[in-house]
């Protein structure tokens, strides 16, 4: 193009184009160039118009040239900035209806289930896949399936007012001292039917009550989950291996069990049953006393008498029990200072050691 | 049981060389954990853990032969000079079944040397202080020692005869402790011509006691049958270190023993003479054989164990054995009693070679698994779906004083049935007919520590007085208070209404119209029995049924109605109406707001009414819905109600 065709106003107009689109912040600004420069009256586009129409002939090609090619720098520089400034507008627009997304979302309100009803369904889940079902019994239980139908003697101590609670008005009903009653009473239920089942295993979780004052390690109502199970040939080994695996289950892979002989009158031969200390892992620490082991549950063979008693033969069936007291379990892994925590029920106790499942 | 480390090296030297915790682990390893261990006086006494079934255990000469078994260890012989039986110097007549077998000795005390040191030192490991009473502190030792309680009387006090029989209604004792005991005939004695001296293997009694002017002394090592022991001790409430031995079974060898040992020590201490020794009675017949099968070994140890290395282990526990092919018979020592069947001889020869080394291995499923009852599902599916609605799970005691009980019990429900007679205390009494009393009680409880809102719920049993006995049934309760909402930029604050707790109870699927109690200002509750709760679906997928797919017709009509009208009749009016004209078409209708204004007319209050339609088989058009409004409407203003304008 030669810049002599065009007047200096029109070539000042072109110099000062990229400046004024940029100057343009929003798109009023932007309309009042674009008028400026390619509008209908008045224009810079206009005024070369009028110049094309009174330029000398042998000129007007090449000026119509210019001209068109300076419109079109025009119209493609206000499109390009038009659509800058809209998209800036619309990014303006949505953040000024939107939330701050900073601001905290309202959480739905949450409860908690308790630890201790947690830790009895945690246990069923773990039993589960070996084809434990659960068993329930009552509270309020007979000598005879608390007591006698366990082979306890009559003169033991735990018979003893001292010890289990009494109803008044019914003698030799009680509270159940432990949920053994529930294996009783399973028993000999399934007994008739026993050779059909192909034996039979289950946990009885529940609630007892032994005549204990309230204090920071004592409640005179507690939770134990009961396991047992009958069949053919089964042997210490078999109450190893069932407890080893829902030990680890339990508290993780590092938890090997380890059997000490004791005494149930129940159970022959009665173990005591140690897992490796769940916190330090076996390294010694305060909930272990430092040996490395913490005493979790008692177990056995089921004694001959036991299963006598609910009709079933001891030459052709025998069996294993356990038990687990829960609160003495839930406080030692969670290292809870006092039992009465969780009878008290504070809702923000429940909340940080019950949770959800 | 305390355990001076220095008293049971001299029983077993075999353990002198290992440490602390070696001996401590030993010993858990054979049953008998360590509790804790202490030095005192520059000893360390051990507190050993000893079950019910091991009187044999409960001195340091039981546990040194149990360790010496273990560790294929000798044990010396006890140091003992054999006294020389003689004549009886006086009756002693055995008229009980309950003491078969009564070692005595009488002798003349001579200057009272003292209790030597080692001694003292040793009692005081044992926590008692040497009474510097030769006989006394002679007997508590041996006790301590080797598990033989013994006693001595004073001769110059004792009428005529010793005597063993049972108690005669009327009689009493003073025991050692000042306690006068009234006797029955169940309390075996032990008597002369006067009447009761002591009470058999429990205590001696007062009026015999040996003090330091005795001159004489009758001692007095015996046996005694276990159950009799423990019966007295727990129904006079007297636990000795005797008794607690006697009741747990002692060695009856050991009676002759014991005499001889505590008359060397009364020689050795306080110049003592004998002047006679003699043995009524004779040991009890040792038990039958017990024939331990090897496959019943077999099977509880898990793996086959050789008759010869059984028999080698019952060997070194100190068990006679005769054997056959697969069947050993062993009669147990005579300390061991304990040992009663073939699942007992299994456990020791387990315990013999450790717990630790049986295998581990998973029983096979012989049969199907059971599914999970119903009821524990039920239970477990509403505990889930109320903590995830913000609900909080309480467990309280089933127990509660009667006037917390009465407040929610029903006038069928008589406390008497439902209470303990040996409670911990009157607040501990009854067992509960109802939760809410437990959950109101913890809902002020948390409403005290500050919650703004409390959020409680349990599932537990309630229990009813029946003419069989108390019978218990689960219930869930329910408790919201304080206020809810405010927490956040999208709802406000408004305190927790009736409405709230029944629409909790038919989102569980409660049947029918739940009472929702107050239980305090701003508290409230509901209790639902589980039985009228919906069970544990069965089913995971249900029988299909066809859904509509025409869009659903919305119309509001906004109604005047009175202050007082019941909202559930002018639903079942404008419903019927609706049925009558729209048939299936017609879904159901709510009520949307409820607003109430001094701009409407007096003893009024307008309902926002929303009315649903959808057809199973076309698109339904406005002009036929209209149709239906004004047959709905025209049910409504039958009640009283006006369409507002």
């Amino acid at each position: 193009m030669d810049p002599n065709l065009l007047p200096p106003e029109i070539l000042d107009a072109e110099r000062g184009f990229p400046q004024a689109l940029e100057a343009c912040t929003d798109l009023d600004a932007l309309m009042r160039v674009k008028g400026l420069y390619t509008g209908r009256d008045d224009s810079h586009a206009v005024r070369m118009m009028e110049l094309l129409k009174v330029a000398p002939k042998e000129q007007k090609r090449a000026l119509g040239a210019a001209i068109n090619g300076l419109k079109n720098l025009w119209e493609e520089g206000l499109k390009a900035r038009q659509g800058e400034l809209e998209t800036a507008r619309r990014q303006a627009n949505s953040l000024a209806t939107s939330w701050d997304p900073d601001l905290p979302p309202p959480l739905p309100t949450r409860g908690a289930l308790h630890p201790l009803n947690r830790l009895m369904d945690r246990l069923i889940d773990i039993f589960r896949p070996l084809g434990y079902h659960v068993e329930e019994g009552p509270e309020a239980e007979s000598e005879a399936n608390n007591f006698d139908g366990l082979n306890i003697p009559e003169d033991h101590p735990a018979r003893g007012s001292a010890d289990t609670f009494y109803f008044s008005a019914h003698k030799g009903r009680l509270l159940r001292t432990h949920t053994s009653p529930v294996q009783v009473r399973v028993l000999q239920r399934v007994a008739p039917d026993i050779e059909r089942l192909g034996g039979i295993r289950f946990l009885a979780p529940g609630r007892v009550y032994r005549k204990d004052e309230i204090d920071p390690t004592h409640s005179p109502m507690f939770h134990q989950v009961e396991g047992m199970l009958v069949g053919h040939d089964i042997g210490m080994q078999h109450l190893k291996g069932t407890l080893a695996y829902a030990m680890k289950a339990l508290f993780g892979p590092g938890a090997d069990v380890r059997f000490r002989p004791s005494y149930f009158p129940f159970v022959e031969p009665g173990c005591e049953v140690d897992v490796r200390c769940p916190l330090c892992g076996g390294s010694g620490c305060r909930v272990c006393k430092g040996s490395g082991w913490v005493e979790i549950l008692g177990a056995g063979l089921i004694h001959p008498n036991v299963l006598t008693f609910a009709g079933l033969d001891p030459k052709i069936w025998s069996g294993f029990a356990f038990g687990m007291g829960v609160e003495r379990t839930a406080m030692m892994v969670s290292q809870t200072p006092d039992l009465r925590l969780f009878f008290e029920n504070d809702q923000r106790f429940l909340m940080t050691m019950g949770g959800l499942d | 049981m305390l355990i001076e480390r220095r008293a049971l090296n001299a029983e077993l030297s075999a353990i002198n060389d290992l440490g602390t915790v070696e001996l401590c682990e030993l010993l858990a390893s054979l049953g008998f954990p360590v509790d804790a261990v202490e030095e005192r006086d520059g000893q360390v006494v051990l507190d050993v853990d000893v079950t019910a079934n091991r009187g044999d255990a409960l001195s340091h000469r039981g546990l040194a032969r149990d360790l010496a078994a273990r560790l294929d260890a000798v044990q010396a012989p006890i140091p003992r000079q054999i006294l020389p039986e003689g004549a009886m110097l006086f009756p002693v007549r055995l008229e009980a079944a309950a003491c078969p077998l009564y070692a005595t000795a009488i002798m003349e005390l001579g200057l009272n040397t003292g209790t030597p040191a080692e001694v003292v030192s040793f009692l005081a490991s044992m926590g008692s202080n040497a009474k510097q009473l030769p006989a006394v502190d002679a007997s508590n030792e041996l006790l301590h020692r080797y598990g033989h309680p013994t006693h001595a009387f004073d001769a110059d006090t004792v009428k005529g005869a010793l005597i063993v029989r049972w108690a005669m209604a009327g009689e009493s004792l003073v025991t050692l402790d000042g306690v006068e005991r009234k006797l029955t005939s169940a309390d075996l004695l032990i008597a002369d011509e006067g009447g009761p001296i002591a009470l058999a293997g429990v205590m001696g009694g007062e009026v015999t006691k040996v003090t330091a002017a005795t001159r004489h002394v009758i001692l007095e090592s015996a046996y005694f049958d276990p159950r009799v022991v423990r019966r007295m001790a727990h129904r006079h409430g007297l636990h000795s270190d005797a008794s607690y031995r006697f009741g747990r079974g002692v060695d009856p060898a050991m009676a002759p023993i014991a005499r001889d040992l505590l008359a060397a020590r009364l020689q050795a201490w306080a110049g003592a003479t004998l002047k006679g020794a003699w043995t009524a009675g004779a040991l009890p017949s040792p038990s039958a054989a017990i024939f331990l099968a090897g496959p019943t070994l077999d099977r509880i140890a898990g793996e086959g164990i050789h008759m010869e290395e059984a028999a080698l282990l019952l060997g070194r526990l100190g068990c006679a054995m005769q054997r056959d092919v697969s069947t050993l018979g062993v009669v147990p020592p005579t300390w061991r009693h304990d040992l009663l069947i073939e699942e007992d001889l299994a456990e020791e020869v387990l315990r013999m070679r450790g717990f630790e080394r049986i295998g581990s291995a998973l029983p096979p499923l012989e049969g199907p698994p059971h599914p999970l009852s119903p009821g524990y599902l039920q239970g477990r599916d509403l505990a889930r779906r109320l903590a995830h609605a913000g609900f909080h799970q309480t467990v309280t005691l089933g127990f509660m004083s009667p006037e917390a009980d009465a407040a929610f019990a029903k006038v069928d429900n008589p406390a008497a049935g439902r209470t303990l007679g040996n409670p911990l205390g009157q607040e501990y009494s009854v067992m509960r007919a109802s939760l809410l009393a437990s959950l109101k009680a913890t809902g002020e409880l948390n409403l005290r520590q500050g919650a703004k809102e409390v959020k409680l719920f349990e599932i537990a049993p309630v229990y009813q007085s029946t003419p069989e006995g108390p019978a218990e049934r689960q219930v869930l309760a329910i408790v919201w208070a304080g206020s809810m909402g405010g927490d956040n930029y999208l709802t406000k604050a408004r305190p927790v209404q009736a409405a709230d707790l029944l629409g909790v109870a038919q989102d569980l699927g409660a049947e029918g119209l739940q009472e929702v109690q107050q239980l305090a200002e701003g508290m409230l509750a509901l209790e639902i029995p589980l039985s009228l709760l919906p069970a544990h679906a069965e089913r995971i997928i249900p029988v299909f049924k066809p859904f509509r797919r025409y869009p659903v017709v919305e119309r509001d009509l906004s109604l005047l109605v009175d202050l007082g009208q019941s909202y559930r009749s002018l639903e079942m009016a404008m419903s019927s109406a609706a049925v009558e004209v729209a048939g299936e078409a017609f879904l159901g209708l709510g009520c949307v707001d409820v607003f109430r204004h001094k701009s409407l007319p007096a003893g009024r209050q307008a309902w926002l009414v929303r009315l649903r339609f959808q057809a199973s088989n076309r698109t339904l058009t406005s002009e036929e819905v209209d149709g239906w409004l004004d047959v709905v409407l025209r049910g409504a203003k039958a009640l009283g109600a006006e369409l507002r304008g």
